[in-house]
Parts: C-alpha cells; sequence; structure tokens
C-alpha cells in the first residue's frame, strides 16, 4: 500500500513541479508571480486534446508540438500584454490574473464539461512490486527529469540561455553588455507558458479535463515552487515532488477529506522554519 | 389632408395597440435556477430544457388560463454562494411566481432560504440531501427522492439482490455525498452487514489513489460510490487501474450519461437507483423520444433523467395548480401541498407528504452495453 501512494504522490508532485517551474522562470528574471500559470497548464491540455484528437498528433510529436506552441503564445503575449505590465508588480498581478480568466472562460465556451482525454501514452498498466499504475505515470515522472535536463543544459551552454540568466541576475548590467533584456524577458515568459502546457499534456490522460482544472494545481504549484525555493529551478522540483506525496500520505495514512489541511499545515510550519524555501536564498537588496 | 391622413392613422395604431396589450393578461413568471457552468453543467442543462420543452407546449396551446408562462432561468455556476445571487435575482427583480429548478445539494440548501424568507413556491427537483425537506421549510417542495430513501434502498439491492458480502464506501465530503452515505451505513445496520472501509475525497480531487489503495487493502466485492460527475467516473476508471474488481453501486449523483462517457469500460456493470427511466412506461418512452428529438444532435447529448422531472413538475403539477390557484403564492403553495396525481415514469400515484417531499418508489437502472438498462428488481 506504501509503494501505491509513493508512486501515485510522486506523479501529481511531478505535475506540480513542472507548473512551478513556470512560476520560478519568471520569478527569477522579473521577481514578480504570473498567476495566469495554472490556466496556461488548463490551455495547454486544451490544446493537447485538440491536436490529440483532430489530428491523431502521436505521444512524442503531440509532446513537442504543444511546447512548441506555447512558446510562440507566450512570446506573442509577451509583446502585446506582459510587456505593458510588468513595470510594477501589482499591475503585473492583477493584469494576470485578469489573462487566467480570460483563458479559463475562452475554454469554458468550448467545453463547458469534462471531457475524456486520449490515453496518448498508451493504457498498459505496470506492475511495481504491490504497486500498479497506468504507463502514463512513468510518462510523467521521465518527462519532469528530461524536461529539468533540458532547462540546465539551456542555462548552463546555450547563448539564449545564458541572456536568460544574465537578465535574471541583473537586467541592467545585462542591458549594458549588450544582452537584449526585452527579448531575454520575452524568451522566459515563452519557456514558462512550454513547461505549463507540457505539463498540461502529460496529466491529460490520466484524468479528465475541464477548464476548471489550473485552479488547484496553479495554486498548488505555486505553494510548490515557495516550499522548494520559488527562485531556484531544483527547488521547485523537490518542492513539487514533497507536496505531492505529503498531500497523498495524508490522504492514505490521517484523512483522506482532510489531506490539503494536513499538507498544508506541514507546509506552513516549513516555512516558518525556512522562509526562503527547501533550496532557496534570499536575495540581497542593492542599494 | 395628407398629414391629418398619416395622424388619423397614428392614432389608430396606438389606439389598436393599446387595446391589443390590455387585452393580454400578464405572464405567469416561472423562475428556474440551474447550474449552466462548472461541475453540474449537465444536470443544468437538462432542468433548462425540460423548462423550455414544458413551457414552450403549455405557451402553444394557449397558456394557463389565457395567460402565457414566462421563462427567467438563471445560472448558478453549481456555486452554492452564486445560487443565493441567483435565487434573489429572481424573487426580488424578476419577481417570479414560482421557481421550479434547482441542482446541488449545497447550492439549494443555500437558495431556498431566500424563497422560504420570501413566501415564494420552491419546487426542487435536482437536490437529494434530506435537510431541504423539513416541515419548517413551508415553501419548499422536492419531486426527487432523498439520499436515505435511494441510498437505503441501494444498500438493500446490493446486500439482498447482488449478494455482496463485502461493500466498501467511498463519499464526496460534500452535503450529497455525506447525506448518501450516513443514511447507506444506518440501512447496512439494519442489513447487519459492516462496511470494510469507508473513505472521503473533495468534490474537486482528481487522483484517488490513495482513498482507492486503502480500499483494496479490505478487499472489497462491491463499493458504494457517492459522488457526482467528474469525481465517480474517475473513482471508476482509477479503481480498475489499480485492480479494484468489486462491483460499483451508487445512487442518482450516478444517474448521467456522462458517467458512461468519462467511464466507458470501468462503469459496465454498476446498478444505481435513479430518479427517472424511460422504459419503466410507454409514456415515459414517447415523452423521451421527443425530448431527444428536440435536443439531441447538438454538442451535448441530451439527459433526460432531470429533464424529465422538471417537465413533469411544470406539466403535472404546476400547471394545473396555477389553472387552479392563479398565481396567489399561498393559495398556489397549499394547492401544490395537496396536489396528488399520476406522472409518467412512476408506476403508482404520487403526493407530496407534510414535509413537502414527493412520496414514491425509486427506478433502478443497470450500466450495460454503454446505456442505462431498465434493471429488474426480484
Amino acid at each position: 500500500m506504501l509503494w501505491q501512494i509513493v508512486v501515485g504522490g510522486v506523479a501529481t508532485g511531478c505535475i506540480y513541479a513542472v507548473v512551478g517551474l513556470g512560476f520560478t522562470l519568471v520569478y527569477r528574471t522579473l521577481r514578480m508571480v504570473n498567476f495566469a500559470q495554472g490556466h496556461v497548464f488548463m490551455a495547454g491540455t486544451f490544446l493537447g486534446l485538440l491536436l490529440a484528437t483532430r489530428w491523431q498528433f502521436p505521444a512524442v510529436s503531440l509532446l513537442v508540438a504543444v511546447a512548441v506552441a506555447a512558446y510562440g503564445i507566450g512570446l506573442l503575449l509577451d509583446r502585446w500584454i506582459f510587456r505593458r505590465l510588468y513595470h510594477d508588480h501589482v499591475v503585473f498581478v492583477v493584469g494576470t490574473i485578469g489573462l487566467g480568466i480570460v483563458l479559463q472562460n475562452a475554454v469554458r465556451l468550448f467545453f463547458p464539461e469534462p471531457v475524456p482525454f486520449p490515453k496518448v501514452f498508451g493504457e498498459r498498466i505496470v506492475v511495481l512490486g504491490s504497486a500498479r499504475f497506468q504507463v502514463s505515470y512513468v510518462w510523467v515522472v521521465a518527462l519532469t527529469v528530461l524536461l529539468v535536463a533540458l532547462l540546465h543544459a539551456l542555462f548552463a551552454y546555450t547563448r539564449v540561455g545564458r541572456a536568460m540568466r544574465a537578465v535574471a541576475a541583473d537586467p541592467e548590467i545585462a542591458g549594458t553588455v549588450g544582452v537584449k533584456v526585452p527579448r531575454a524577458i520575452g524568451q522566459t515568459f515563452g519557456l514558462s507558458f512550454a513547461v505549463a502546457a507540457v505539463a498540461g499534456v502529460l496529466i491529460g490522460p490520466l484524468y479528465f479535463v475541464s477548464f476548471d482544472m489550473g485552479d488547484m494545481v496553479g495554486l498548488k504549484a505555486f505553494c510548490a515552487a515557495v516550499l522548494g525555493g520559488i527562485n531556484s529551478i531544483p527547488g521547485t522540483i523537490a518542492g513539487g515532488v514533497l507536496l505531492g506525496l505529503l498531500e497523498a500520505l495524508a490522504a492514505g495514512y490521517v484523512s483522506s477529506a482532510y489531506k490539503d489541511l494536513v499538507a498544508f499545515a506541514l507546509l506552513l510550519l516549513m516555512l516558518a522554519i525556512r522562509p526562503t524555501g527547501l533550496l532557496g536564498y534570499e536575495t540581497p537588496v542593492k542599494v | 389632408m395628407k398629414h391629418v391622413a398619416i395622424v388619423a392613422a397614428l392614432v389608430l395604431v396606438l389606439v389598436s395597440g393599446g387595446v391589443s396589450e390590455s387585452g393580454a393578461a400578464a405572464p405567469i413568471k416561472l423562475g428556474v435556477v440551474a447550474p449552466l457552468s462548472g461541475p453540474g453543467t449537465s444536470y443544468g442543462l437538462g432542468i433548462k430544457q425540460g423548462a423550455e420543452m414544458a413551457v414552450d407546449e403549455i405557451n402553444k396551446a394557449g397558456g394557463v388560463g389565457g395567460r402565457q408562462i414566462q421563462l427567467v432561468v438563471v445560472d448558478d455556476a453549481s456555486n452554492p454562494g452564486q445560487s443565493v445571487t441567483a435565487m434573489q435575482r429572481l424573487v426580488n427583480q424578476d419577481a417570479v411566481d414560482l421557481v421550479i429548478g434547482g441542482w446541488g445539494s449545497s447550492q439549494v440548501l443555500a437558495n431556498m432560504e431566500v424563497s422560504e424568507r420570501a413566501g415564494v413556491p420552491n419546487i426542487v427537483v435536482g437536490a437529494t440531501n434530506p435537510k431541504i425537506t423539513t416541515a419548517k421549510n413551508k415553501w419548499t417542495f422536492r419531486v426527487i427522492q432523498t439520499d436515505s430513501v435511494q441510498a437505503k434502498e441501494i444498500a438493500k439491492i446490493g446486500v439482498q439482490v447482488l449478494g455482496l458480502k463485502r461493500i466498501a464506501v467511498i463519499n464526496d465530503s460534500n452535503d450529497y455525498g455525506v447525506g448518501n452515505k450516513d443514511a447507506f451505513l444506518e440501512a447496512m445496520d439494519e442489513l447487519k452487514q459492516k462496511p470494510v472501509e469507508i473513505q472521503a475525497y473533495n468534490s474537486s480531487d482528481k487522483d484517488f489513489t490513495a482513498q482507492l489503495t486503502r480500499i483494496k487493502a479490505a478487499n472489497p466485492d462491491g463499493l458504494a460510490i457517492f459522488g457526482t460527475i467528474p469525481g465517480a467516473p474517475a473513482i471508476m476508471n482509477q479503481a480498475r487501474d489499480l485492480g479494484i474488481t468489486a462491483r460499483f453501486i451508487g445512487t442518482g449523483g450516478l444517474a448521467n450519461e456522462n458517467l458512461i462517457t468519462l467511464a466507458p469500460k470501468a462503469s459496465a456493470g454498476t446498478v444505481l437507483t435513479t430518479l427517472f427511466h424511460e422504459d419503466v412506461d410507454a409514456d415515459g418512452r414517447a415523452w423521451a423520444d421527443r425530448y431527444t428529438k428536440l435536443f439531441g444532435g447538438g454538442s451535448q447529448p441530451a439527459r433526460p433523467v432531470l429533464a424529465a422531472w422538471e417537465y413533469r413538475t411544470i406539466r403535472f403539477i404546476a400547471q394545473p395548480c396555477l389553472q387552479k390557484a392563479g398565481t396567489d403564492k399561498g393559495k398556489l403553495r397549499e394547492c401544490i401541498a395537496t396536489w396528488k396525481g399520476k406522472v409518467f415514469g412512476v408506476p403508482t400515484e404520487v403526493h407530496f407528504d407534510e414535509t413537502g417531499q414527493l412520496v414514491q418508489e425509486s427506478v433502478l437502472v443497470e450500466v450495460k452495453d454503454g446505456v442505462f438498462a431498465a434493471y429488474k428488481r426480484k
């Protein structure tokens, strides 16, 4: 029984982690929180649903297509909207909440009810010791690992990634040494959209998809990012997996009806002890 | 001369317009609160369609006592808070003569306070918590069976007809799920059987691995699911994935065609109490055929269960009472409270008891070959 709960918890946690990465990417660069992140995740699922049902995209090309499309949409939205908002944190927060509501209601127009997502990763049941789970769980965990590896490679070895890191460290200095700051910020938004949308496609075959699925996941992903340290990519991953595990264990061993209460009470306690999150660090204030 | 003619014509138009306007009686206003968004959408659409069908038929046949019925449908977004606002709108702004509708126990328990206080007859078609119809709720009636009747019925069927020996229970932790679970446990007690496991979940949950793992460990041969869409079909799918082979049983919350759409394989063999099935009698079949013809073929499949209750409530209860008592709210309430009659789909004559609950026999169905088939009790 323990293993079954651990597998379920880790998979849910990976989704929180990947959606949480979207928060982290934007936060590292702008010190601002994009509250539309959960709805971008939801929109990504529906984009995947469209591609998978209308054009029968197989698993890998579906993930790539959704990631590329979401990246493009992120770039466009940066140019049209975000660029006008991020001069001020409050304006940005309210703007992104608005964007989230618009996204949600646009999807609701076409899909007012929950719909099943095609089993793009297959319907096989994997048996691992005493645990049984859909093969989709393996994809969720594997893709999370792969995404983290890709992000690491991007930030460590490519020009684009280094430019984004430079902007995150100090946009003013990055600008003076020739980095195109607005472009790097746009790419950061593109990337945050891409990871959230990929998470959406990963979770689709496990559950049904509905226009309101981003609410709770978005909120928990944000908590995961804060728990792990919102300015740290490994921290966000750790925070997501930890939150997923806590929830599953609380549901399995304490009370299924109050699992959120148990999980979030623990989260509060941890934050009280370590306010910067598990692997987060304090950003020194420049004078 | 020309001007005089124009003025005369204008006067004529005005006068004749005025005459025909005062000749037509003011319409009767029928309010409907229904979820047209959120998790209850599929139920709400059925309620709305049933109301439209009934009102359309009445108006085409000349209305009630020469007065047309004006339908006012308000969306409550499957949310108790918004349900209160929706009812306030109907009662205060639209000043409706009566309300027929409502889905979701939490929503109805919240919004009925408004109609009770304002003294507007409110006939609930889509909520099953026992607390909705009590002697102190003078203005609230309900046509579908309560949780307690349905849950007790399914406990009896599970133990005595299906021969289940080890029943586990999983319930939504909202008013609907808890109400059902409590009545079910009470009935199990009377049947001298103890459930092997009891688990709860939250309406917004997507993953039920933890609860189902506990249930699997108890090795049940039956699993009673007290929840609605999308929780219930998700539980069925995930239970089968985990290797739980127990037979699913449940109550009206499962009686939604979307259950089969969302859990096509896992839902097979599920036995449940429902509120309407078209194959109970010929009139029910004829109505269902007309209904599917009207509302089938859209982007959403037609959902007859609550549509049938909304339709029958308007045609068989509200219409004769409006005819007899008019729109005086006190007289209308009195007429509904003492009403007695036949509606299609229910074998015996039905009436409201002193709490405002319609007394009737429940209908059983089984999920078979991708549809709800009438289940014969032995």
